[in-house]
Parts: C-alpha cells; structure tokens; sequence
C-alpha cells in the first residue's frame, strides 16, 4: 500500500468539525491570530476571519440535519487567500443561496448592503447580512459550487489588494 | 453632576453594555464579543429600553461607545440597524443623536461603523476615537 501525501502550503488551515454554534468563535480567533502571521497584516487577517466566521455561521443555520459535520479550509495561493466552507445541506436551502448570491452579485456592493439592510429591519427572521458584508466590508468575491446536495461556499481575497 | 444609571447593564454571553446618563447625556459603554447566534433576543428589547429612557428624559444625544467591542456578528449588526431605523423615525422634536464611537484600529468597527452612518446620516454620527 502507498500512501500519498498531498502538498500544502505553509499557510493553509483545515478544520472539520460538528455545526455546534459555540465553535465559530473559537474558529474566528483561530483563524485570525494564523493568518496574522502567514499574512503579517491584521486588518487583511481580520477580514479572512470575519468571512470565515460569516461563512460558518450560515452553514450551522442551514446545514443539513441528516450530515454531522462542516469543513473549513483556508488556504494561501500565489494570488489570493480561498475560505471555502463545505456541508450538505437540503435543496430548498441550496436554492435560496443560489437565488441570494445572484442578487447580491448583481449590484453596487455599497447599495446591496444598505439595501438589505432596510429591509432585514423591516422583517423579522434572520439578517442574511453576511455575505454582502464579506462582499463590501472586506472586499472579496464569492463562489458558489453544489455537488450531490454538498454546499462549498468561497470568500476569495486577492492578494495584490493587500 | 454624578452619572444615573437609566437602566440595568446587561450581561450576556460574553457581552456587557452598561449605560449611564451625565450632564444630559445618555453613554453606554459596550465590552466584549456579540457572536450569539440570535442576539436580536437580547438586544432589540435592551435598544428598545434605552431608546425608550432617551425619549422619556429628552435627551438629545446618546453615545455608544463600541471601542472594546471585539467583534460583532451579521445579526449583531442587524440590531444596530433597527434601533436606528427606529431612531429615525422619531418626530423632529423629540429625536436624538446617535453617536457611534469607534476605534479605527479595530477593521470591522472601522468598516462597519460609518457604513451604518450612511443609513441615516441626519440620525448617526460616527465618531472615530483612536486609543
């Protein structure tokens, strides 16, 4: 038997954990006090955590109750910081992400935020605020990617912005 | 003129907001993280309460100091966002500023902050203080 063993770079986290609540703020410090050093600048880390813990905390409300876990990976490229966070979740979920992140996309991200906003405070239920804010606040892009009912959602931070 | 206290602090996972009213002015010093996963449940209401406090004294500034706040999830920002919906809703007589203090060395508070401001710029004063 060979075992293969998959190169990383030095700047790369994985976790993989239950979608227990009172982690992602464990997971956000973490994540914050790493990159800090494999980015030496704060205020790019504490934007990558931000969208970690963003990310994180819209897969524990919507991951699917049939699959036990969620999977973080952050990982430092050539161009750019990739925080993808992986789980299942049910289709009806996935389609309302799908339909989210279309809408967000679509329009100016300062106009986007305030506008959802407006209307999160005119509604009761959750803000739905996060990933606009990882749009606007900390100026990366999102990717969506759907495999056999397996969610990875991507906050990507080009690095020639730091 | 000594500091009152309006209404109880709270505390509450990792939060405390403890507010007192001197000279006219109403200061509520926030401490901490808001990362709970629905904190609309104890803020909305403890908003509502100092809004109401602010209203009921004429007060016409209340300044929230946000400088040790370490972080402050989507949701958390979202109770922001409804007590100055709120605010802004008030007759011309009787409403308040509101004034944010920030720390631009904290990113989410430095982005976050005046991004709120723009909600109603009449209402919100942003107001950076370093240290």
């Amino acid at each position: 038997m060979t075992m293969q063993i998959t190169p990383v770079s030095a700047d790369y986290v994985e976790m993989r954990f239950g979608p227990r609540w009172t982690y992602i703020s464990c997971v956000r410090k973490f994540v914050a006090s790493f990159f800090m050093i494999g980015l030496a600048d704060k205020e790019r880390a504490e934007q990558v955590s931000m969208a970690a813990s963003e990310l994180l905390e819209n897969a524990v409300k919507y991951a699917s109750e049939e699959e036990g876990y969620l999977k973080i990976t952050i990982a430092k490229g050539m161009n750019e910081v990739d925080v993808c966070v992986k789980n299942k979740a049910e289709a009806h979920n996935i389609n309302t992400l799908r339909r989210e992140l279309a809408m967000i996309q679509a329009g100016q991200p300062e106009q986007v935020y305030l506008r959802k906003m407006e209307e999160a405070a005119m509604t009761e239920g959750q803000s739905r605020l996060g990933l606009i804010r990882i749009i606007y606040e900390a100026n990366a892009r999102l990717r969506l990617d759907v495999n056999d009912g397996e969610v990875s959602i991507h906050a990507i931070f080009p690095l020639e912005q730091l | 003129m000594n500091a009152t206290t309006p209404i109880a602090p709270l505390y509450a996972e990792g939060l405390n907001v403890v507010p007192s009213i001197e000279d006219g002015v109403m200061h509520i010093k926030i401490t901490g993280a808001v990362e709970m996963r629905d904190p609309g449940e104890i803020l909305t209401p403890y908003w509502n309460k100092i809004d109401e406090k602010a209203l009921e004294r004429s007060l016409r500034v209340v300044e929230v100091d946000l400088r040790d706040l370490s972080f402050m999830n989507s949701s958390g920002i979202l109770t922001l966002v409804r007590w100055i919906t709120k605010a802004k809703g008030h007759a011309a007589g009787k409403s308040y500023q509101l004034v944010l203090q920030y720390d631009r060395n904290v990113t989410w508070q430095r982005t976050s902050i005046p991004t709120l401001a723009k909600l109603a710029p009449e209402v919100v004063v942003p107001t950076e203080i370093n240290g």
